[in-house]
């Protein structure tokens, strides 16, 4: 029987060293060349995130599904000589009993998963063609060629797909509106400049399969009309921008993309263009003004970007992970896909799980799963088995959560009308050592440094904001702070020119309805509950003066 | 510091057609090449793009990838995402700073490192995290970042 | 099409321009970043107002942040008049309960940013605005706004001297480097479009200093008047060809009378 090791490659395993595994499994297993008869040929194959990184390295011997964990260059020789025989059992993860878990299905952190975007990461190296189209790959957009771009359109109307950057438009409207405007050139853009701190799932699938990601474009660009598309990437995922470059290098090559779409004559060009660090290029229009070389000021979307996108002409923004639904809603059907998920929200979500929570990773599972079970079942808790506070959802433009809140739902509306959103899906868990008062003053320095200055309701409003919190975490909050506080919220959310500004208030809106208390004590009491902000706490660090460099930044380590 | 020969900047302009979307990769391309953008780099860019030099200064000052000042022959990137902040991400800077002496934005006296504070890395499982010279290294302890220091000095630059 | 601003009926064409409805109308709205010949800022915010779509159309929000456009019942945004196409009949609120609430706070931070600014202190008294007493100050003598106007004047009449720089809430407006601008002509177009009188121009004898740059003024020949700088007649000769006026436009305006008058003999 011949055998493949996958040897996890993603960034996180990459820093744990997975790249020195793999090579010295290679090493390993040349040497047992004897045994070659008897197991069969074991190839190493490099494959992109596994989604639980807290562990890495990981590996996988398939077929026989043995996963293992922390695994070190040293451990390469056992693990050679364990191929087709018995499981090295130190490596193997332990669950919540204690128990060995052999195979990645019976794993706590995977078993409630349901992979739909992350469907091929890990199973496949991403930068071979050839291992994507072996496992379906490119298959819907060969069915997509025999479809009209109405047909392909209705498919994803149909699968009530949402985009997942944030918005939760809905995709198939939004392609609708740009195929209806008779105006040429189009585009087609994939937002992957991933901004929100704490969520890392357009990256992973960047990295580890950025074919589907192609695919999902390509499709798009039959749906509206467009030749011509961009992928526009965080200049810090280094390796996402190699991956991707390649992947278009390679589908050009193999005739796929290019001039003549798999022998077509209809034609794609795709280009992967560096972010330049700059959260608010997340936003549409700012994202089109940094491609078009200005700086990445958004405008107005009185007019939207289906009609006046990319250089004034109708354009098709979506997010990365939008974009890797479309090959399945193709290939599957809008409506299959459409069985999964809630009634407004289909599908699955992946969400980057990390903070205080024991297993920490990338997770996908259908929309509408509780919070509660996302932390305490895949998560498997706070760490430490502390009491948890909160979960911070949705980066800067998202909320807190309190604990009693945490049976609601997981979609695109629930979220929202409580505060908070489920935004890119980062969450954040904190448990009884974070200041929620402190969280509220990194967002807002957060904003306070990206924005990017255009409006007076958001540059000046989060001046104010930064400056009132920084107030209440050293000691110097007064009564009415706030009061003051929510009256530039409601000015941000009302009149601040783009999604930036408008949802830049969440942070310290949902602190305030939860973590009154907290506030309280800072203010009233100059006590800081969760032991964070220096000032306020008996403790004094070293004064070193390096972090009154960032605007009296609390330290959130106890 | 060292002398940019314009023939460099030509060799780098030359590689991009003349047109603004460009502007921007090639401020990145100058900043991988010099480890900043250089003031020659952007007025060779204004002529090569015929666009007014203020323009470019407004991009070149907006985008954080972007340096108009040299930096050290390494760039220790400390993450301040989230999830590295409440897990002791200002304890890292304190940790550098006792190390090397410098602050975030600030460049080592011999000019072997510079500092910078970045946005989530996206390695959020392994915080706190730090990139020297592309080079990840997670769940950091403050107290060894003196040995993580002394061996990147001693080999030198790494490309 | 009509429009009820503030319950006035105002017919307008489709796409117009709210702000510049109200304007014709003779309704106010106050606004900081509009200017006639430089539309399409957007930044200042002041001019927000209530407009009430949906009675048959969908609205259309600016941020696209809400998650629910299933519900067709008429609503209320706020939007800026200035940038907001007026594309169905609506009924638009230019001083309700929360747009005054808004302008208020704006007004406050504004005034906070910019203390020096007259035109600031004026708008905060005509609408009055809160106090902001827990808002932190700006020091010195700050009067931008950060508007953006001057450096769209300079960039559409070619020189392209200044810009923004930076972002967030460090942005200013400032010439390259902090350095005089080599390109700057000294034409004063940026000061002449700033709403809050934030760009200094210091005109002395025969110079004029703005941007840290100092340029020789040219005279009327005829009744002294300034009739720009030198670099500014040299760079429109270089590109449009033009001779360097001898004469102020009302002396030529008065030589050109004259030369018409003893022409056919008036």
């Amino acid at each position: 029987m011949n055998r493949s090791i996958l040897v996890c490659c993603g960034t996180g395993c990459i820093a744990n060293g997975s790249l020195a595994v793999a090579d010295a499994l290679r090493v390993a297993l040349a040497g047992t060349d004897v045994a070659v008869e008897a197991t069969g040929e074991t190839e190493v194959k490099e494959t992109g995130c596994n989604g639980f990184c807290e562990n890495g390295p990981i590996l996988r011997v398939m077929p026989d599904d043995i996963s293992y964990y922390k695994v070190k260059p040293e451990d390469a020789a056992d693990i050679a000589a364990s191929i087709g025989a018995e499981p090295l059992e130190r490596l193997l993860y332990r669950d919540d009993n204690d128990k060995p878990v052999l195979r990645q299905a019976d794993n706590p952190f995977y078993a409630p998963q349901h992979k739909i975007v992350l469907r091929n990461i890990g199973q496949i190296d991403p930068q071979s063609i050839a291992d994507y189209t072996d496992c379906g790959g490119y298959r819907a957009l060969e069915r997509a060629l025999q479809m009209t771009p109405e047909a392909i359109i209705s498919e994803v109307e149909a699968s009530g797909l949402r985009g997942r950057g944030g918005a939760g438009y809905p995709t198939g409207s939004k392609w609708r509106a740009a195929m209806q405007y008779g105006e040429y050139p189009k585009y087609v853009i994939c937002n992957g400049d991933e901004g929100d701190p704490g969520a890392f799932m357009d990256r992973s699938t960047l990295e580890g399969d950025p074919h589907c990601v192609l695919e999902g474009m390509a499709i798009c660009a039959l749906a509206i009309g467009a030749q011509e598309g961009f992928l526009y990437i965080r200049d810090e995922y280094e390796l996402a921008l190699k991956h991707v470059t390649k992947a278009i290098r390679d589908a050009e090559e193999a005739g796929i993309l290019g001039d003549s779409i798999m022998g077509s004559g209809k034609k794609l060009r795709l280009a992967a263009v560096r972010g330049g660090g700059a959260f608010v290029c997340g936003e549409s229009t700012a994202l089109m003004a940094s491609i078009e070389g200005r700086v990445g000021e958004p405008r107005a979307k009185y007019v939207r970007s289906a009609q006046r996108g990319l250089w004034d002409k109708p354009t098709v923004l979506n997010n990365v992970e939008t974009f890797a639904n479309i090959p399945v809603i193709i290939g599957g059907g809008g409506e299959n896909f459409a069985l999964l998920g809630t009634d407004s929200s289909k599908g699955t979500k992946v969400f980057a799980l990390v903070g205080k929570v024991k297993r920490t990773g990338l997770v996908e599972v259908p929309m509408g799963v509780t919070l509660r079970r996302l932390i305490f079942d895949i998560g498997g808790g706070i760490v430490g088995d502390r009491p948890f506070k909160a979960v911070q959802t949705g980066g800067p433009s998202g909320g807190c959560i309190p604990e009693k809140l945490l049976d609601l739902p997981v979609d695109f509306d629930t979220l929202t009308d409580y505060g908070a959103m489920m935004g890119s899906g980062g969450m954040i868990v904190m448990d009884d050592r974070s200041c929620m008062v402190e969280v509220a003053r990194y967002y807002t320095n957060f904003l306070a440094e990206e924005s990017c200055g255009k409006c007076a309701p958001c540059r000046e409003g989060l001046r104010q904001m930064l400056s009132i919190l920084t107030g209440i975490c050293e000691g110097r909050g007064l009564p009415g702070d706030l009061e003051a506080l929510e009256e530039i919220c409601a000015l941000l959310i009302d009149s601040s020119l783009c999604a930036l500004g408008k949802t830049a208030a969440n942070p310290v809106l949902t602190t305030i309805e939860h973590f009154r208390d907290e506030y309280n004590a800072h203010i009233l009491e100059k006590r800081c509950p969760g032991g964070v902000c220096r000032e306020l706490t008996g403790s004094k660090k070293d004064g070193t003066g390096v972090t009154s460099s960032k605007a009296g930044k609390g330290d959130l380590r106890v | 510091m060292r002398i940019i020969a314009g023939e460099e900047i030509n060799a780098l302009l030359n590689t991009y057609p003349r047109n603004a979307m460009y502007t921007l990769a090639v401020m990145q391309d100058m900043q991988r090449q010099f480890g900043y953008v250089p003031r020659e780099g952007l007025d060779a860019l204004s002529g090569h793009l015929e666009r007014p030099l203020s323009e470019l200064y407004a991009i070149a000052t907006f985008y954080k990838a972007l340096s108009l000042t040299p930096r050290g022959k390494h760039i220790i990137k400390v993450c301040d995402g989230t999830v590295c902040h409440i897990r002791a991400g200002t304890n890292v800077l304190d940790g550098i700073y006792r190390a090397l002496g410098i602050g975030p934005g600030e460049m080592t006296d011999d000019g072997e490192f510079s500092l910078e504070l970045v946005n989530c890395l996206g390695a959020c499982a392994l915080a706190p995290v730090m990139v020297v010279d592309g080079t990840y290294y997670g769940k950091i302890a403050p107290e060894s970042l003196h040995e993580v220091f002394d061996a990147i000095r001693a080999e030198g630059v790494i490309d | 099409m009509i429009v009820t601003i503030d319950g006035k009926e105002v017919s307008c064409e489709r796409g117009e321009y709210l702000l510049d409805i109200a304007t014709r109308a003779g309704i106010r709205i106050a606004s900081l970043c509009h200017h006639e010949g430089l539309q399409g800022q957007g930044c200042c915010r002041l001019c927000t107002v209530e407009v009430e779509t949906g009675r048959g159309d969908t609205g259309r929000g600016e941020g696209a942040q809400s998650g629910s456009f299933s519900d067709k019942k008429p609503r209320r945004e706020i939007v800026a008049a200035c940038i907001y196409p007026v594309e169905a009949e609506c009924v638009v609120y230019t001083d309700s309960e929360r747009v005054r609430r808004n302008r208020g706070i704006l007004l406050a931070l504004l005034r906070a940013s910019a203390p020096a600014s007259e035109e600031i202190a004026e708008l905060c008294r005509e609408f009055g605005a809160p106090d902001g007493a827990r808002y932190e100050v700006q020091s010195g003598d700050g009067k931008c706004i950060l508007c953006g106007l001057c450096a769209k004047a300079c960039q559409t009449l070619g020189t392209g001297a200044i810009s923004s720089v930076g972002r967030g809430t460090a942005k200013k407006i400032s010439t390259p480097y902090d350095e005089p601008a080599t390109v700057c002509v000294g034409c004063g177009s940026c000061a002449a479009v700033c709403p809050t009188g934030a760009i200094e121009v210091a005109e002395d004898g025969d110079e004029r200093t703005i941007w840290n740059k100092t340029l020789t003024l040219t005279r009327c020949s005829r009744c002294g008047a300034v009739t720009g700088t030198a670099f500014e007649h040299y760079r429109a000769s270089v590109h449009a060809g033009t001779e360097p006026p001898d004469l102020c436009p009302d002396c030529r305006r008065k030589a050109m009378t004259d030369t018409m008058a003893k022409t056919f003999g008036v």
